[in-house]
């Protein structure tokens, strides 16, 4: 049974809701809120149904063409549903944060209203079929968030913008180069029919190399591989909401997973394991992970540290697909939520922080988590997810990562698990020691820096709530991984398929 | 009944929860005129009561749970039950000793003293967590629990050890985490390795896997150091002597009793140990060094301590050694291992009912309790003198050991060990001496929790033999003809001691020349390494910086170049009207003629 519709309908929920809140006036907050939480209910609703029906085996291709030869074409499938899965829910906890998060600040109907239009064009890259419509939805995406980075709008903010829009603007203009030389050699490849390029035989070897090479470099300024993550630290001007969904699942996210689908979907693994450049991405990854990581270690700011340590986290869903065989595949794409769910949490964990108490450097969280405890809580959550510890969602991957490495063969990758670990323990653990251990403001010392009071209970509840709900998510998506519908448990789904045709 | 084993386990972290909510609810304003609830009551001291009825079920259990982590697997057998059973005993006595030990705190707490109030109830959510970890490790047959409870553990025994907050307590903390870490990293990297070799999910099949992997000498290596730091392998040592003596009493109890014993279970669950195919025995011939020589070395180290914790920590690094080379016993003959299985976990049981005594004592004389002197120094010295290996388990454990170890043809490490049980025995001697020192004022009630969970541990440890459940056929008491063999070490020792003694009588100040040595020995060694590599790579990133500076800016001046020519463009666009009307007829004329031509 086919039913095109519904991916057309989550993709509305969200496209609609864009104009609909253009045009509400700015005052209107309430019917702003309730626009756009009850576009993020039916949206994360849709895609449960979405996933219900994908497992009962319907199909839910939809397309037509635009012009000869290009067609615009959703498809569904177990990777897509994924991240799309991962954005829905994710909004839905961002919307809630933005707007307790936005209370009383200007614009925030320009804010809303592109939020929303970043969100639909996350889920167009999740269930795009092929890689025109991959490509149109990535490049709205950089035209979408660019209004979201320079939202506070002063000098620090737009040079920020402008980097982010020469790094991101080129980076698709490489990318649209990639795509056109592919098409012009194989024409409009789906999602999943490998066996096109597959097929061209050892003299198109050279060519593909070339090509894929172009894509990666076209993707990984998204996905902020080093030397192309320049833009990633600067973007940090942003409002809390934005860079958590930044980080969790909108830019950085969708290079990821732009590069999952051209390693898995248009290349093939087996051919780009063929082609030799599994072992160009695993060393990119290696120098990403530990760069970054020795990067975090510099930064004396809570949100810089956080937007390294993405840089470096990032890498590990690369790390994961380079590692030829189902372990490592399993590792990268159930990392690609993982990763999200946690980074989320500390990003709100860092706005929180800024909002109630004016802390936006890590030396003045000394004794926060006698202030904020439910926060602080939340923020040792994630980072020990981060470092890779159980039982939080980290140490999956970690294991994962472990698991594959040996089984292609490359024992070495152990090495920078470990040196890994240790560099996020060494960036993470003394904030959580300045939270827990030290003595601040709240046991007498000194004052905050800008203390709000928002509400009845540490800080406001809209900012609180989200938190809590992305903690918790973090914690049980690791704890009971072996549960159906895990993303442990989804992510084995997509490797198996892979694998076993 | 298998339920009885996640109740263990949870039993402790409902405790907490318990705690945490307690507060959270007084805290929250309802209840701010009352006076403070108790936060180390009676149902705090519970946690590990549980696990310690487990410990006394006769039979075997086990618990699956699928959709737990990677799939949860929890076993009690033979194996465990000595473990558990002396691990939960300790906690518990521990936890006894604690009320009474910080019931001053207690005090200044319910009196409105802030700090005092945060400090207790830091310790009051830490312990119940910390003790979970424990358990966790000790039950776990799947791979990720184990490694969930052992970082459990880990993590949460640094807010014991930096208790009372001040610089000494944080140093001592800093060196615990760090070195902690180190083993982490080491652990989850030999544990990653070896599971992945075989696909391995659980601890068995993890040994297996080792055995068989071609590479597996280097996957037992990274096993033996990674746990090797919490076991106290020389080197990774450091922590001990700095964490234990800053650490509230009952805490370095546990600390030394159970929690570095852990790392010898992770010896135990993971290195293939009487497998005759391992082939690890360059491994075992390692590791048999390196436990000797901390058996020495630390000996050396800790009779020139002054604070008394500082010198029993050297002593469980001492201690330590001897077990780790028995360890090795098993690695480099595999077919003794069976046989000393019995003998290793005797002595591991030994070692840490006897220290976790030899701690609590520590706080009983800093505050002696108002009995005759010589009942305390009698009760003081008792296990002072088993650990030497004169008398009760400590004689038993030695004797047993010998027994098997001569049989299986190792009589070298017998003697070996005989000499370090010299060193043993001036340590205990030092720690007593250091002991009579500091002694406080006889002030503590006989009926204190304090004095009657210490009296306990003492009496237990003196009849660990008795109680801990080894298996069949139970401990072998020695004959009285090896009487003489096993006493001599620390006949020597005492007397040693006593000449030591009475050398410094005579010369005093001569001797406290050599005190001077810090406690930690190489953990200074390492800060100065420490500090020289941060400040190499601040170095190397700054130079890094600036060439990627030069290349940014390098490109800033070619895009702005190719603006200007881009902008250059216009002032060719004057020209080209200028040219236009030409150029048209041109073309125009050309297409003309090609229509004539053609």
């Amino acid at each position: 049974m086919s039913q095109p519709w519904l991916p057309l309908f989550i993709l509305a929920t969200s496209l609609l809701v864009a104009p609909l809140i253009f045009v509400l006036p700015e005052r209107a907050w309430r019917a702003r809120a309730v626009v756009n939480l009850s576009a993020a209910v039916l949206k994360l609703v849709l895609v449960a149904l979405l996933v219900w029906g994908f497992y009962q085996g319907r199909d839910y291709s939809f397309g037509f063409t635009v012009v000869d030869g290009a067609a615009f074409f959703l498809q569904v499938d177990a990777l897509g549903l994924m991240f799309a899965g991962l954005s829905a829910l994710l909004w839905l906890a961002t919307t809630v944060y933005a707007i307790g998060y936005l209370e009383d600040s200007p614009n925030r109907k320009r804010f809303f209203g592109f939020f929303s239009l970043c969100i639909a064009s996350t889920v167009g890259i999740a269930l795009a079929g092929n890689l025109f419509t991959f490509l149109l939805f990535y490049e709205l995406l950089t035209l979408a968030t660019y209004p979201l980075v320079v939202h506070r709008g002063h000098d620090k903010a737009l040079q920020a913008g402008t980097i982010y829009l020469r790094y991101t603007l080129s980076g698709g203009l490489v990318l649209l180069l990639g795509v056109v030389a592919l098409h012009a050699l194989v024409g409009d490849i789906a999602f999943g029919q490998r066996e096109r390029l597959a097929d061209l035989g050892p003299e198109a070897h050279p060519m593909l190399t070339v090509l894929f090479l172009v894509l990666l470099l076209g993707l990984g300024v998204k996905a902020a591989l080093v030397p192309l993550h320049g833009w990633l630290p600067r973007a940090m001007v942003a409002p809390a909401p934005v860079s958590a969904l930044l980080h969790a699942v909108a830019v950085v996210k969708a290079g990821a997973f732009g590069i999952v689908r051209l390693v898995y979907d248009v290349y093939g693994i087996s051919l780009v394991h063929e082609l030799g450049l599994l072992m160009l991405l695993s060393v990119i990854a290696t120098v990403t992970i530990l760069y970054g990581s020795v990067k975090a270690l510099s930064q004396q700011e809570l949100k810089p540290r956080l937007a390294y340590s993405t840089v470096s986290q990032v890498s590990y869903i690369v790390l994961g697909i380079s590692l030829f065989g189902p372990f490592g595949t399993i590792a990268g794409l159930v990392h690609l939520m993982h990763q999200g769910l946690m980074k989320v949490t500390l990003f709100y964990c860092a706005g929180n922080y800024a909002e109630e108490l004016g802390i936006h450097r890590i030396d003045e969280l000394d004794g926060a988590g006698r202030r904020m405890p439910m926060t602080s809580l939340a923020f040792t959550v994630g980072a020990l997810g981060m470092i890779g510890l159980p039982p939080v969602a980290g140490f999956i991957t970690k294991w994962y990562l472990g698991m594959g490495a040996v089984q292609a063969g490359m024992s070495w990758v152990i090495v920078v698990l470990m040196a890994s670990s240790l560099l996020n323990a060494a960036y993470f653990l003394p904030i959580l020691h300045r939270l827990w251990f030290r003595h601040g403001p709240a046991h007498g010392h000194g004052n905050w820096p800008e203390e709000r009071n928002l509400g009845r209970f540490e800080t406001s509840a809209w900012l609180l709530l989200p938190t809590a709900a992305t903690t918790l998510f973090s914690i049980l998506v690791g704890l009971l991984a072996g549960m159906t519908f895990s993303p442990l448990d989804l992510a084995t789904f997509v490797a198996t398929e892979e694998y076993l045709p | 009944m298998s339920l009885l084993l996640p109740i263990a386990v949870l039993w402790p972290l409902l405790v907490l929860l318990r705690s945490g909510l307690v507060q959270a609810m007084e805290q929250g304003g309802m209840r701010r005129h009352e006076p403070r609830r108790e936060l180390l009551d009676g149902w705090w001291a519970s946690a590990p009561l549980p696990a310690l009825i487990l410990a006394l079920w006769p039979g075997e259990l086990s618990f699956a749970l699928e959709s737990w982590l990677l799939g949860g697997l929890w076993q009690y057998d033979a194996a465990r039950r000595p473990w558990l059973m002396f691990g939960a005993l300790l906690w518990f006595l521990a936890g006894c000793y604690a009320r009474g030990y910080l019931a001053e705190e207690q005090r200044c707490a319910e009196a409105g003293d802030e700090s005092a109030f945060r400090r207790l109830l830091g310790f009051s959510l830490f312990w119940p967590l910390t003790l979970a970890g424990n358990l966790l490790l000790i039950l776990a047959e799947d791979i990720p629990s184990f490694y969930l409870g052992f970082i459990t553990m880990t993590l949460a025994a640094y807010g014991l050890v930096v208790h009372t907050g001040n610089h000494d307590a944080r140093r001592g903390g800093l060196a615990y985490i760090v070195m902690a870490l180190c083993g982490e990293a080491l652990i989850l990297g030999g544990l990653l390795w070896s599971a992945g070799s075989a696909e391995a999910l659980t601890l068995s099949e993890l040994r297996a896997a080792i055995a068989e992997a071609e590479q597996g000498l280097w996957m037992a290596t990274l096993l033996w150091l990674g746990f090797g730091v919490k076991a106290g392998v020389i080197v990774f040592h450091v922590w001990l002597p700095l964490a234990h003596p800053v650490a509230p009493t009952p805490a370095s109890a546990v600390l030394s009793g159970v929690m570095v014993k852990a790392g010898v279970l992770g010896w135990l669950y993971t290195l293939p140990l009487g497998d005759a195919e391992a082939g690890l025995a360059r491994l075992g011939e390692a590791i048999i060094a390196a436990g000797l020589a901390g058996a020495f070395v630390a000996a050396l180290l800790g009779v020139v301590q002054r604070h008394p914790k500082a010198v029993l920590a050297y002593s469980s690094v001492s201690q330590l050694g001897m077990l780790a080379s028995l360890v090795g016993v098993g690695l480099v003959t595999p077919g003794l291992w069976p046989a000393l299985l019995a003998p290793v976990t005797l002595f591991a049981g030994h070692h840490g009912m006897t220290k976790g005594a030899l701690f609590l004592g520590v706080g009983i004389s800093e505050h002696p309790p108002r009995l005759p002197a010589w009942l305390i120094v009698t009760l003081l010295a008792l296990p002072a003198l088993s650990l030497g290996g004169a008398l009760t388990s400590g004689l038993i454990a030695k004797g047993f050991i010998k027994e098997v170890l001569k049989e299986g043809g190792h009589s070298t490490l017998v003697s070996w060990l005989s000499v370090a049980a010299v060193g043993s025995t001036l340590l205990v001697a030092r720690a007593l001496w250091r002991q009579w020192h500091r002694r406080g004022e006889p002030a503590l009630h006989w009926r204190s929790p304090m004095l009657l969970a210490w009296l306990f541990a003492v009496l237990a440890a003196a009849g660990v033999p008795l109680w801990l459940p080894i298996g069949e056929p139970g401990v072998p008491w020695p004959p009285l003809k090896e009487l003489p063999g096993l006493l001599w070490p620390a006949g020597l020792g005492v007397i040693l001691a006593g000449l030591v003694l009475l050398t410094a009588k005579a010369g005093k100040g001569e001797w406290e020349k050599f005190s001077r040595l810090p406690a930690g020995d190489l953990w200074w060694v390492y800060l100065v390494l420490a500090r020289w590599a941060a400040a190499g790579l601040t170095t190397v990133g700054g130079a890094l910086q600036l060439g990627s500076h030069r290349v940014r800016a390098s490109l800033v001046v070619k895009e702005r170049r190719a603006r200007a020519w881009l902008d250059d463009l216009t002032h060719y666009e004057r020209v080209f009207t200028h040219l236009a009307v030409p150029l048209m007829i041109g073309v125009a004329l050309l297409l003309l003629l090609g229509f004539w031509l053609g």
